[in-house]
C-alpha cells in the first residue's frame, strides 16, 4: 500500500533544505531556510540591556516577533510566537546574559506547509549567527497521519489540508560520539532524545502518535547532519 | 522603557563630522559620488506579484495580491488600490513590532501617492460588476533590513511586484449573470495587471548648509541630514509626487537640479525594473509547461522498484558505518534489510529509495539518486555558495550524468531524458543539499520495525 504524493516524494523523504546564514547587514544574526518552498527568514538581534515587565531578571529573556507575509498579526501568530519563544528557551544557555532580552524576528517568505518546523530551523540558524551561546540546537520536523494510516514526513500546504492529523517536532540535534558511550544515558533512553516541542493538530491514536514520534527523531537525526555541515 | 531608549543607536559627533568634511571634497562614505546611485538588484519570489529588492545594504520584500470586494460608493466602476508598509524590528533595532511609528506611515503615503494619483496601476479595468465586485490590490512592503533610504527601495519592490502579479480572471456567469466565478489558474491563465507607467521615487538628503545635496543616503547619511525630498517621476518625465516634510530650508535652484538629476535617475531605474521584469516573465512562460497535473507523477515511478545489487551492498556497509555511531535504529534497518522474507517489493523500494527518487516529470529537483557520501562531500564545499544562488532562479539544466553516476537501472536513464525533454529547464541549485536529507536508513514502514526499533 503505498502512498503517492503529489510531488512523488516517498512517505519518509524530506522536501529538499536549504539554508544560508549572513543575509541581513544591521541585524545582529540573521539566516534563512527553506525546505521545498516554505521559507522563513529570522533576525536575531541581541542581547539588549533589560529584560521585560514580568520576566525573571536573573535570567536571559527572549522575544519572539512573527510577521506574516500578508495579513495582520492574529492569534495564530501569536501562538506560534509562544511556540517559539518557549522552544528557544529551552536550548540556550540563560545564566550567561543575566537580565537581558534577545529578540528573534521570524518572517515568512513563502507558506507550503510546515512553517512552524521551518521557522524553529530558521531560528536556530540564526541563533548561531549571531553568536548567542546555546546547549544545542534544535531541529524541528513536521510528520502527518494520513488518512489511512500511514505516516507522511514534511508535508506541504495540500497534503497537510488532507491529513488527518499532523505533529510539529522538534529535537535537540544529537552529539556525535565526542563524549564515551553510555554516558549520557537514562533509563536505556540516550538523553540528548528527548523531545523539545510537540504540537498536534487533528486526531490521531496514542500507537500513531508514538510512530510519527521514533520517524521525527530518525528524520531529525538527518536534519541535524545537515546542519552540522551547514553550519561550519 | 528607558531601557529601551538605552538601546537605540545614536550617532557619534565625530562620525557626523567626518561625513560633512567628507562631502566638502564630493566624497561619500561608501565611496560614491553626491549623484550616484548604489547598486541595485531586483529579484522575484516563487508565486506572482513577490519581489525582493536589494539597494546597496537595504533589503526590501514586496508581495501583491488581490481579493473581491464591494468598490467604495463614489467609486462604482474602479478597482482599489492598498499599500501597507511595515517596517519590521528585523530591519533596524529601532523599528518596534505592534503600531506603524510616522516613518512607517510616511514611507506608506509616499509610495500610496505615488501609485494613486498619478494613475499608474488601472483601476477602471479592475471592475468586475460596477457597484458590486471589484478587485482590490493589496500590497505589503516588508522592509527587511534598513540600509537607508526605504522610500526608493520599497517603491521599487512595489512596482516590480505589481508587474509580475496575475489576478484570476474571472467572468459572470449564474442564473442572473451576476454572479462572479473566478477562475483557478490552472482552469485559465491568470491576468495581468495593467499598469501605464512606473512613478520612480528617487530621494535627495541635504546635509549640513552650503546646499549640500546627496542621492540615495545611506542610513549614516540619514543620521547627519537636515532635510530630506523625495520625488517621484516616471521615465516620461512626468512628476507624479514631491514629498519634502519639513527639514532644512533649501534653495529653489537646487530643487530644480534635484528634479533634473532625479528624471535621468528614473530612466535609469526604469529601464532596470524592466529588464528584470522581462526576464522573469520569459522564464514564467518556459515554465508553463511545469503545469501537469499530478497524475503523470504516478506512473512514472513505477520502475523504481528495480533492485540494484551492488548498490544494496554498499547501502549496506554505510549502515554499518552508521550504526557503530548511532543509535539502536540504525542497526535494526539492518536486520531488516537482511530479512527479505517481508513484502519484498515494497521493502525493495525502501532499500533503493536511497538511490532514488521518485521522479514527476516536471520541475523536480528529486529526479536524480545521489550517492549519500558524495554529497557530504558536496555539501561542505556548496554550502557557502548557497546564499546568493538560493534567492536566483537558476535555469541551467542539472548534470545529471555529472551527479549520478550510481544509477544503473536502464528504466532509470529513459526516466532522466524523459524528464529532460519535458521540462528543460526549472531546477532549482539546492539539489545537493537537500538530497542529504534524504532519510535514507528510515525503513519504518513495517509493523514489525517497531518491535525491533523499541
Amino acid at each position: 500500500m503505498e502512498i503517492d504524493r503529489g510531488d512523488g516524494r516517498k512517505p519518509n523523504q524530506l522536501r529538499p533544505v536549504a539554508c544560508s546564514r549572513g543575509i541581513l547587514n544591521r541585524a545582529h544574526g540573521s539566516a534563512s531556510w527553506s525546505q521545498g518552498e516554505t521559507k522563513v527568514l529570522a533576525a536575531v538581534y541581541g542581547p539588549k540591556a533589560g529584560t521585560k515587565k514580568n520576566e525573571n531578571p536573573e535570567k536571559a529573556c527572549f522575544e519572539v516577533i512573527w510577521k506574516p507575509k500578508t495579513g495582520q498579526i492574529g492569534k495564530p501568530e501569536k501562538e506560534c510566537e509562544m511556540i517559539l519563544k518557549r522552544t528557544l528557551q529551552s536550548i540556550c544557555l540563560l545564566n550567561v546574559h543575566p537580565n537581558t532580552t534577545t529578540s528573534i524576528i521570524i518572517q515568512v517568505v513563502n507558506d507550503d506547509g510546515g512553517l512552524l518546523p521551518c521557522a524553529i530551523n530558521a531560528a536556530c540558524a540564526a541563533l548561531v549567527d549571531a553568536g548567542i551561546p546555546l546547549k544545542h540546537l534544535a531541529a524541528a520536523i513536521c510528520c502527518s497521519l494520513a488518512k489511512n494510516g500511514r505516516v507522511l514526513l514534511d508535508p506541504n500546504k495540500s497534503e497537510e489540508q488532507n491529513m488527518k492529523g499532523f505533529v510539529y517536532l522538534a529535537f535537540p540535534n544529537s552529539i556525535q560520539s565526542v563524549l564515551p558511550e553510555g554516558s549520557l544515558q537514562v533509563g536505556g533512553e540516550p538523553v540528548e532524545h528527548g523531545i523539545i516541542t510537540s504540537v498536534t493538530h487533528g486526531a490521531m491514536s496514542v500507537d500513531d502518535y508514538l510512530l510519527c514520534l521514533q520517524r521525527g527523531r530518525a528524520a531529525c537525526e538527518k536534519l541535524s547532519v545537515f546542519i552540522r555541515s551547514s553550519l561550519k | 522603557m528607558e531601557q529601551r531608549l538605552a538601546n537605540t543607536w545614536r550617532m557619534t559627533v565625530n562620525e557626523k563630522k567626518f561625513i560633512e568634511t567628507a562631502l566638502h571634497s564630493d566624497l561619500r562614505i561608501d565611496g560614491r559620488r553626491p549623484f550616484d546611485y548604489r547598486e541595485l538588484t531586483v529579484k522575484f519570489g516563487r508565486e506572482d506579484g513577490s519581489s525582493e529588492v536589494q539597494l546597496g545594504l537595504t533589503h526590501v520584500m514586496g508581495f501583491v495580491s488581490s481579493q473581491l470586494v464591494q468598490p467604495y460608493r463614489d467609486r462604482p466602476n474602479e478597482g482599489t488600490l492598498s499599500v501597507y508598509t511595515e517596517l519590521s524590528p528585523m530591519a533596524d533595532p529601532s523599528f518596534e513590532a505592534g503600531r506603524p511609528t510616522e516613518s512607517a506611515v510616511e514611507l506608506g503615503r509616499v509610495i500610496d501617492r505615488g501609485l494613486r494619483e498619478s494613475r499608474a496601476v488601472d483601476t477602471e479595468s479592475l471592475c468586475v460588476v460596477s457597484g458590486k465586485f471589484v478587485w482590490s490590490i493589496r500590497i505589503d512592503l516588508h522592509i527587511l533590513d534598513n540600509g537607508g533610504n526605504l522610500v526608493d527601495a520599497a517603491n521599487i519592490a512595489a512596482l516590480a511586484a505589481l508587474l509580475t502579479f496575475r489576478r484570476p480572471e474571472c467572468s459572470l456567469g449564474g442564473e442572473d449573470g451576476q454572479e462572479v466565478i473566478v477562475h483557478p489558474p490552472e482552469v485559465r491563465e491568470p491576468l495581468p495587471l495593467i499598469i501605464h507607467h512606473l512613478p520612480i521615487a528617487i530621494t535627495f538628503a541635504f546635509i549640513g548648509d552650503e546646499n549640500t545635496v546627496v542621492i540615495d543616503p545611506t542610513h549614516f547619511e540619514e543620521g547627519v541630514m537636515g532635510g530630506r525630498l523625495t520625488a517621484t517621476l516616471n521615465a516620461n518625465g512626468d512628476v507624479c509626487a514631491i514629498q519634502k516634510a519639513g527639514g532644512d530650508g533649501v534653495m529653489q535652484s537646487v530643487i530644480m537640479q534635484c528634479l533634473r538629476i532625479a528624471s535621468v535617475k528614473a530612466a535609469d531605474i526604469t529601464a532596470k525594473i524592466r529588464k528584470a521584469v522581462d526576464s522573469y516573465n520569459t522564464e514564467r512562460a518556459l515554465s508553463k509547461i511545469r503545469r501537469q497535473p499530478a497524475s503523470v507523477a504516478v506512473q512514472v515511478t513505477e520502475p523504481n522498484q528495480i533492485e540494484v545489487k551492488d548498490f544494496l551492498s554498499k547501502h549496506k556497509e554505510k549502515l554499518m558505518l552508521k550504526s557503530e555511531e548511532g543509535g539502536a535504529s540504525h542497526s535494526d534497518d539492518m536486520e531488516i534489510e537482511a530479512q527479505s522474507s517481508e513484502q519484498d517489493k515494497s521493502r525493495r523500494r525502501d532499500s533503493t529509495s536511497k538511490s532514488f527518487v521518485g521522479g514527476p516529470l516536471s520541475w523536480d529537483p528529486y529526479s536524480k539518486g545521489v550517492d549519500f557520501e558524495e554529497l557530504q562531500a558536496s555539501i561542505a564545499s556548496r554550502v557557502k555558495v548557497a546564499p546568493v544562488e538560493k534567492l536566483e532562479k537558476s535555469r541551467s539544466d542539472e548534470p545529471y550524468k555529472g551527479e549520478s553516476p550510481k544509477l544503473l537501472a536502464d528504466s532509470s536513464t529513459s526516466l532522466l531524458s524523459d524528464e529532460k525533454a519535458a521540462t528543460g529547464l526549472q531546477i532549482e541549485k539546492e539539489k545537493t543539499l537537500k538530497d542529504a536529507v534524504k532519510p535514507k536508513h528510515k525503513r519504518k514502514k513495517k509493523a514489525s520495525t517497531n518491535t525491533d526499533a523499541s
